[in-house]
């Protein structure tokens, strides 16, 4: 589960301000987002993420007087994190291959799946609700239709019939059928 | 170390950050270092005896005004390249403004001269020392801009050392002139900025080395 822009900015404004608990609430919360950066560029090596997410922690716990209050907190961080890694790989002197150097590159798209997080919100709420998990369990979380069906408790077929229902209704949405 | 742990003991002492904070690091780097390069200016160099008089006239002005403002676009560099994550610097052409009006400047005076004593405008008394006294003064402020970056975040390493090295370099240019006699506008525009290019080129080739974090 990653925590949304909004708050981690206002954990950080929180922290720059002194409040110690926003500041550890903030740390905690960029464990599983750092932890997911690295080990999605350094295959393998789970020691050297590690390593990684504790020095990224400490550096932007160091380095916060850097942070300006009025850009985006995650484009702070992972530029944080890209240098961390580079820096890394300096050290142990480890060469990247040119093919991987892309997928180290890539600028996380926290914001833009945000976006799009809300996007996909606006237009569940437009369903009933059964319609909205249905689709939500399988399209988005990647549940099985079973996983799907004993998590909200009705049968297989409904599942089914929810998501297919609920898609066709979504699609002439979108396409400006309906309201 | 657990990372819980970690996380507990970074926040355990936690020390507010004034929103300034920033910009109060880096000038307090400078300043320490601007400090020790006016004594050495003051102690070793010695300020010009005819400073009052100097200070009435045009070319002390000229010289102070193209100093300070190269000084002044460095430092906004700098403040920019110590983020993470720095926003455009294409503004930095701007620099190239006093160096144009400094050059116009220039022009003007070596049509007013007979051409039998352009050279001697151009190099002055001290060329072949002034370049390397900024160098040299350049230093203190450089290695006070160091002290500041230890807690900054710079990630294009060499940039960042270039931009420091040229703030470093238009500041102690700027402290240099109490000293400095020469008066043509062709001097500074190619002995002052040469000392303080050569300050900008050191800072670009260490700051990979002594700028990593």
């Amino acid at each position: 589960m990653q925590t949304s822009e909004a708050q981690l900015k206002a954990w950080m404004t929180d922290g720059l301000d002194g409040d110690a608990v926003a500041h550890a609430a903030l740390l905690r919360a960029l464990v599983p987002l750092l932890s997911s950066f690295y080990r999605r560029r350094m295959r393998g090596a789970d020691d050297d993420v590690e390593d990684l997410v504790q020095e990224t922690l400490i550096a932007v716990h160091t380095r916060r007087a850097t942070y300006d209050r009025e850009r985006p907190f995650t484009a702070w961080l992972y530029a944080i994190a890209r240098y961390r890694m580079i820096d890394h790989f300096r050290r142990r002197k480890i060469s990247v291959s040119i093919e991987d150097v892309e997928t180290i590159l890539v600028v996380e798209g926290f914001e833009t799946s945000a976006n799009a997080q809300m996007d996909v919100d606006r237009l569940l709420a437009g369903l009933s609700p059964k319609q909205a998990r249905a689709i939500r369990d399988t399209h988005i979380d990647g549940l099985s239709i079973a996983e799907a069906a004993s998590s909200a408790q009705i049968g297989e077929s409904d599942v089914k019939i929810s998501v297919h229902r609920g898609l066709k209704a979504l699609a002439a949405r979108i396409r400006g059928d309906q309201p | 170390m657990n990372t819980e742990d970690l996380i507990q003991s970074l926040s355990m002492t936690l020390r507010p950050v004034p929103r300034r904070a920033l910009g109060r690091r880096i000038g307090f780097g400078m300043l320490g270092g601007a400090v020790i390069t006016f004594a050495l200016v003051v102690s070793i160099l010695g300020i010009r005896p005819d400073l009052h008089q100097a200070m009435l006239g045009f070319s002390f002005w000229m010289k102070w005004i193209y100093t300070a403002s190269l000084g002044i676009g460095s430092v906004v560099a700098v403040t920019r390249l110590s983020r993470p994550n720095p926003t455009s610097l294409r503004w930095l052409w701007l620099l190239a403004i006093p160096v144009l009006l400094l050059a116009g400047i220039g022009i003007g005076e070596l049509a007013n001269t007979p051409s039998s004593g352009w050279l001697a405008m151009w190099l002055g008394q001290s060329w072949m020392i002034c370049p390397w006294l900024v160098l040299t003064l350049a230093m203190p402020i450089f290695i006070g801009l160091l002290w500041s970056f230890r807690r900054l975040a710079p990630t294009q390493l060499r940039a960042a050392g270039a931009a420091a090295g040229l703030a470093a370099g238009a500041w102690a240019a700027t402290i240099y002139c109490v000293h400095c006699p020469e008066t043509s506008a062709i001097f500074v525009l190619t002995w002052y900025s040469l000392g303080i290019l050569l300050a900008a080129g050191v800072g670009a080739l260490v700051g990979p080395r002594l700028m990593r974090w």
